[in-house]
This record gives structure tokens, sequence and C-alpha cells, in this order.
């Protein structure tokens, strides 16, 4: 066989098949080496990074309780290799705390020299070291990367885009709100939970008139996603933009998502037209709004809402029934005895048995 | 013709038939790679920041039941511990025959509910729907036995109330952070209509009270080289798909999806053999044919640990059903096939799976035989058959070690030396006895789907770990 294998007049094919082979061997076997290798990898940094975050946890932990500390407390050496792991810790250790804290935190990170580290870290190629950067910058409350961090919010990886967000708030949260609002309307790609994040961190007072300037004047689409994160915005707000897009939009979205935030400070307007609206789910909201704000008048129309031809609308409806503070459990009994139509009764019955009155 | 022209033209085509697969299969292996570490990349952050939960989708738990007296009460405890902000649990119990419904009302306070049930997917009658006086976020749905477990997942799908679906087989043991990791594609892109994870064997691993407690390989062979078939089946094969939105299957055994896009395509088809594919593959065909833009995205991270068969009998039972189910589910769906606005589905996945999957055991089969007939018949070059022979199971070699090196990369589960060792000594006997023997139960699978084989509950035989701790 050996013998056959090193002939050299073999035809096309099986010469081909000899150095695929050959290249399948090969490649099997760095594909081998280099598991192994990631494996030996993998227990070394795992053993050398628990002891590494040992000792810097120690100092991160002393720095949070004294501006001495922070100044003072003697930093153990790290390697080039290490830097990472540094930032990760520093940042772990920045993002559970605030105030004094958080400012002596960023006094060790100035002793550390990481706003130049970091800067530096901005140009690289490695997506993961540029977010692990504009993190720390952001953590850092660091002015002088403003502008670099102000155009990485408009960088179409969403993840970089989104944590310049984030930091870019951190930094000039004031500035930030005018950038970033307008935005939240064309990054549809930015997660819910993220814009949710950096809107909190700004505050609600810095937050609404922008929030209010855009929602005003975006169109249905835009108003419907910007007021998904509007709970955030000053009460009174929040209550004045609500009244007005109930009032002037017969979008169902805008409605939709207006509906969620009416406190009934100023009452529910158009809640009759509302109830009978052609779109299911406005119906759904509006039964909602009328569970939660109802007075004793609104009672005939949520009656009204258990005879819908949508499940959810019935079901909304009959809760928002049981939960009306002004109805004892007589009542409510005499209300459904009165439903002469089954599916009425039915999902009275299921929303008692809901808070145990069935 | 002669036997000569027969030959040549045999050998033609079975290495067209190599050389196609195998081409397919790398360069999923390189998407796949790829995939992963952009995903890695990015889950640091998103986990970090998942901490502020107030946004994340509430989510229906579907849990089809039927005679799972032996391991309910565990899973349903374990399932009631998972980390998510916002969740129900559905329990459907399919008419089982054994006590399944008695312990459940037993352990859990089960009272009968007058609730308003709605049947918006088509399912067997249900009995009783009962809640939970202990956890308020726990139901079970009681009908009669409705012949399979779509029929079962269906009447758990009208009784959700959140938008998110995920349904889950009762025997399957869930990482406790398994909702938060497959949710990331809903929160990240709001076209996403279904969403699968990667799929773990359980054998060997120790579970307690329904959770993972401790990863281990299993120690007998049959479980282990089905590890290996799953690194490979979910880290490339799932994962080469998914980028290009071409996913054709996620698993039956985790799986979440958008509740008003399973109801609107009518849910589980009950008389699927392979529920999990048709519906994915239904999907797609809705989807396309009403023009709306939507994704079927895959997640790596390690979701959900299910019981391996354990003995030749369970094991061929599960692939002749698997091959009968892709079957049915192409034939079911094949408008999909080559269709103008079909995409990356219909012009690569679908031609993939129809020539390589569905046909690949007659084709492999017939290799065999054409092989052991020339070898008969003295028609055989001995020196290239071996070379051929070598060939095949070093491609098939490298692509299981393609699939540790990427499961090393990632999630590194198999935390002992040894155990990567076993891993590749598996790999390589794989090739020896068991991918032929699973080519005929597969070619067996094809059979029975073309003689109108019908759906059944499938259960095997159950190993110890995942049973009810007294």
């Amino acid at each position: 066989m050996l013998e056959w294998l090193f002939r050299s007049d073999f035809d096309g094919a099986t010469a081909a098949a000899i150095w695929s082979i050959a290249a399948v061997l090969v490649t099997t076997l760095t594909l081998f080496v280099y598991t192994l290798g990631l494996r030996w990898v993998t227990v070394i940094s795992t053993r050398q990074r628990t002891a590494f975050v040992a000792r810097w946890r120690s100092v991160f932990a002393a720095a949070t309780l004294s501006e001495d500390d922070a100044l003072m407390v003697t930093l153990p050496r790290f390697s080039h290799k290490q830097r990472a792991n540094l930032l990760e810790e520093w940042n772990r250790a920045r993002a559970v705390v605030d105030g004094d804290a958080a400012q002596n935190l960023i006094l060790l990170g100035e002793r550390l020299a990481l706003p130049a580290t970091v800067r530096n870290m901005l140009g690289s190629r490695k997506l993961r070291t540029r977010i692990l950067a504009i993190q720390t910058l952001g953590n850092l409350r660091d002015l002088p990367s403003q502008s670099s961090i102000k155009k990485l919010v408009t960088h179409e990886n969403t993840a970089l885009s989104i944590t310049a967000a984030v930091a870019l708030i951190q930094i000039c949260p004031d500035r930030a709100v005018g950038i970033l609002i307008p935005m939240i309307e064309e990054r549809t790609d930015w997660p819910r939970n993220r814009v949710s994040i950096f809107l909190h961190m700004a505050g609600s007072e810095r937050i609404s008139e922008p929030m209010y300037r855009a929602i005003r004047s975006a169109d249905n689409k835009g108003k419907t996603l910007l007021l998904r994160f509007a709970h955030q915005v000053e009460a009174n707000v929040l209550d004045a933009l609500v009244d007005d897009l109930i009032r002037e939009s017969n979008d169902p979205g805008v409605l939709n998502a207006a509906l969620k935030l009416v406190s009934g400070h100023n009452g529910v307007p158009r809640i009759a037209a509302l109830i009978r609206h052609k779109t299911w789910f406005v119906r759904v909201q509006a039964a909602r709004v009328l569970g939660r704000v109802g007075q004793p008048e609104h009672l005939p129309l949520l009656e009204s809402m258990l005879h819908d031809q949508e499940w959810w609308v019935r079901y909304r409806a009959a809760q928002a029934i049981s939960s009306l503070p002004f109805l004892g459990p007589n009542k409510l009994r005499q209300l459904q005895n009165r439903q002469s139509d089954p599916f009425a009764a039915d999902i009275l019955q299921q929303a008692y048995a809901e808070v145990g009155l069935a | 013709m002669t036997a000569e022209q027969i030959v040549n033209a045999g050998q033609w085509v079975f290495l067209a038939y190599f050389v196609g697969i195998n081409t397919g299969y790398l360069l999923q292996n390189i998407v796949a790679a790829y995939s992963i570490r952009k995903y890695l990349q990015t889950s640091d952050q998103f986990e970090a920041e998942s901490v502020f939960s107030a946004l994340d989708i509430p989510i229906s738990l579907v849990v089809p039941a039927y005679n799972e007296s032996a391991s309910i009460v565990t899973s349903v405890k374990a399932m009631l511990q998972l980390e998510y902000p916002d969740f129900e649990l559905i329990i459907v119990n399919d008419g089982s025959s054994d006590n399944t419904l008695e312990k459940l009302i037993d352990e859990f306070g089960m009272r009968r509910f007058p609730e308003a049930y709605r049947a918006r997917v088509p399912c067997a009658t249900v009995r009783t729907i009962y809640r939970s006086a202990h956890f308020k976020n726990l139901r079970v749905i009681d009908k009669e036995n409705g012949g399979s477990k779509a029929d079962a997942v269906n009447a758990g799908i009208n009784a959700c109330r959140y938008p998110l679906v995920c349904v889950v087989d009762a025997d399957s043991v869930l990482q406790p952070d398994s909702l938060r990791r497959v949710v990331r594609p809903f929160l990240e892109d709001s076209t996403t209509v279904a969403v699968g994870g990667t799929v773990r064997i359980a054998n060997g691993c120790t579970v307690r009270r329904g959770f993972l407690e401790k990863v281990a390989l299993p120690t007998s062979f049959l479980p282990l080289v089905q590890v290996v078939e799953y690194l490979r089946a979910f880290l490339f094969g799932r994962m080469g798909w998914s980028p290009i939105n071409a996913l054709l299957i996620i698993s039956g055994a985790f799986g979440v999806f958008h509740k008003e896009t399973l109801v609107e395509i009518g849910g589980y088809n009950p008389e699927a053999v392979g529920e999990d594919m048709e519906l994915i593959l239904r999907m797609h065909r809705l989807m396309k044919e009403k023009r709306r833009p939507y994704r079927i995205t895959f997640v790596p991270d390690p979701v959900c640990w299910t019981d391996a068969p354990t003995n030749l009998r369970d094991l061929k039972g599960q692939r002749v059903r698997w091959q009968h189910g892709l079957g049915q589910a192409l034939f079911m769906n094949r408008s999909l096939i080559f269709n103008p606005r079909g995409g990356a589905v219909s012009w690569v996945a679908i031609p993939f799976y129809l020539i390589f999957e569905l046909l690949g055991p007659i084709i492999e089969l017939a290799g065999y035989i054409f092989i052991i007939t020339c070898a008969f018949m003295g028609w055989l070059a001995w020196p290239e058959a071996l070379l051929f022979l070598a060939l095949a199971i070093g491609l098939g070699m490298l692509l299981s070690t393609s699939a540790i090196m990427l499961e090393e990369l990632s999630f590194h589960m198999y935390p002992r030396t040894r155990d990567l060792m076993l891993l590749y000594l598996i790999a390589i006997l794989e090739n020896f006895g068991f991918r032929q023997l699973t080519a005929i139960w597969r070619f067996q699978g094809l059979i029975r789907w073309l003689r109108g084989g019908k759906h059944e509950w499938q259960s095997i035989t159950r190993s110890a770990s995942l049973a009810d701790e007294s």
C-alpha cells in the first residue's frame, strides 16, 4: 500500500484524493492541537484571573470607601496583557456605585492612567476592545473624549453605538439628551432596555422637554416608538402630552401607546369613542385605563365591552370591572347575574375567580 | 452499458454527492465560527445590562405532558424557579393514562378554574383548567388525548396570555437563565418570530431538583456518540443557517415563538411527525407569501439539556421518526422549493436538506452496496477505494473536531481535558458502524414516510437523573 502511495504516475482524480486527505489530516490535527492549546490557555488564564480579580477587588473596595484610600492605596502591578481584566473589574466596581464612591473610583482610575490608556483603545480593530474602551470612558466621565464618543453614537454597529450613547449620557448629560433623543426614532436597532437605561441615567427633568418636542414632531410610527419611553418624563409633562395625543390622534399605534400612559389626573379624554374604536387593541387599552382610573359613570361603558367580539377586550373589561374600588362583592355578583350574553357571563366568572371572588 | 461504464458513472455520482455534502458542511462551519465569535463579543455587554429587566417581554411556557408522572413534579418545580421577571407556566396534560394530573394537583395545590378558554388554534377537547393555589403563574390544562405533542401544545397556546410562547418538553432540564438568553433576539430585532437555542445531552450529568448541577460526559457509547452529533448539529448545523435567515428547524425540546405569528399560521400541525420542523417551514412559507419581514434566529447558548436514547431500540425509533418527519415536513411545504420569492430558504437550505439530508441515506446505502458489489465482482480498485474511505473518515473527523473546537471557543461546558480526548476518540469511532447503522435507520424512516406512517407520542427509556426526587 505504502509503495502504491508513493508512486508518481497517478491519474488526476487519485492525486486530488491524496492531496485532499493530506489537507484534511493536517487541518484536523491543527484544530485538535489548537483546541487542546485553547483548553490549556483557558485553565492557566482562569487561575491567573481569579488571583488578579481577588487582588484588585480589595483595592477597589478600599477606594470606594474614602478619597484618601483612592489616592494612597498601594496599587498591585499589572501587565499589559492584564489591562482588559483590570478595565472589566474597574467597570464592574464602578457600575454599582454612585456619588462620592463613584468619584473615588474615578480618582483611582486617573491614578492608574486609565483615561489615556482607553482613549488609545478607541481606535482598536477589535469590537470588544472598543466597546470596553467606550464603557470605561463613560464611567470615567472623561470630557476630553466627548467628541470621539459622539461620533461613535452614529456607528452602524448596534452594540458599539448604544454603548457610546450610554457613555455620552454619563459624560455630558445635558448635551447628550439633545443628540440622542431625536436619534431614538431612527435607531430602531437600539435595544429598548438600553434606550431606557440611558434615559433613566439622564433623569426625568433633563429628558422631559426634548422628549415632548420629539414626540410632538414625530410621525405616527415615531410617536408610537417614542411613547414606549415616555413614562420616564415628568408627570405633568406626560399628562399634558398624553391628553393632547388622545384628543388629536386616531392612529391605533399612537392611541395604544398613549392610553398605556394615562394617569387619570385629567380624566380620560374621548373614552366613549375609544371603547368603540375599530382597532381591537385600542379597545383593550381603553378597558385597562377604565380599570385603573374608572369612575362610577364609566361602569355602563365597561359593561358594554363585555359583549365585544374580541376575547381580549371582554377579558380586560371584566378584569377592569372586578378591580373597580367602588364595587363590592354583592354588586359584582348582581352585575354577573344580569348578563344574558353567555360570553359576558363566562368572562366575568373568570375575572372574578382570578381575584378570588368565584 | 458495460460494467466498466456503470462503475465509472457510479463513482462520479458518489463523488459529486460526497463533495457536495462536505463542502456544504464546511461552509456552514465557517459561517458558524464567524457568527459565534460575533455573538460572544456582544454577549457580555448584553448580560451586564440585562439586570435592567423591566422591559423584558413576558413569556408563557407551554409544557406538553403525556404520562410524565415520573418526572413532572421535579420539572415543574425547576421551571417555576427560572430566572426571568415575568412568565407563566402552562402544563398540558394530554389525557395521560398514568397519574401525571393527580401528582400536579397534589403537589401544587391545583384548583379548578373557570377560564373563558378560546380555541384559536385547533386541538382536542379541553376537559378542565386548573390554577395553582400556591403559584399564581402556574396553570394546568387537562385535555382529551389528541394523539400528538402538537395537539397538546396547541391547547397550551390557546391558554397563553403573554406575547412570547416558549415550548418546552416536560423532560427537559433548562438552564436557569435560558429564557433571558433566548429572549435577546426578540429585544434586538422586532421582526423576530422564532428563536431556538442549543440543546445538549443530559446523560452523565448530575441533575438536582430539576437543575443541572454538574456537567459530565455519559459513560456508555450510544449517548457519547450523540453528544458529538449534537455538538455538530447545533454549533454549526443550526448556527450556520441562522445568519442567512434559513434556519429550517428549532428543536421541539425548547423553542420560543411570537405568539400572534404562531396563531396566525394555525399553530402546530397535529398530522406532522416532525411537528417542530414542519412549524418552522410553514412559518417561512407563510411569512414569505405575505411578504412580511421576519427573522428566525438561533442562539448558540446551551439552554436546555435532554435525555438521549441509551439503547438501540429507542435510538432507532428516534432516527426513523426524524427522517419520516423531515420527508413529510418538506413535502407539506413543497411550494417553498425553488420559490422565486423564497430567498436563501428556497434556494439554498431546502435544496441542501432535500439532497443531503432527505435523500442522503439512499445515496449512502447505495454507495456501500456499490462498493461491496464491486469488491465481489472484482471491479474494485482497492487502493483508490481505501483512499476514498480514508477521505470520508477524515472529513467526518474534521467536522467533529471543528464542532469540538467551537464548543471550546465558546462555552467549554465539559471541564476535564479527559472529556475532550474522549470526544475526539468517539469522533473517530462513530465512523465504524454507527454512521452506517444510522443510514439504515434513516432509510427506514424514508420508507415509513413514503408508506404514510402515523404520528404518536414517543417515549424513551428515561435516565435516572431526570426522575422526581423523593
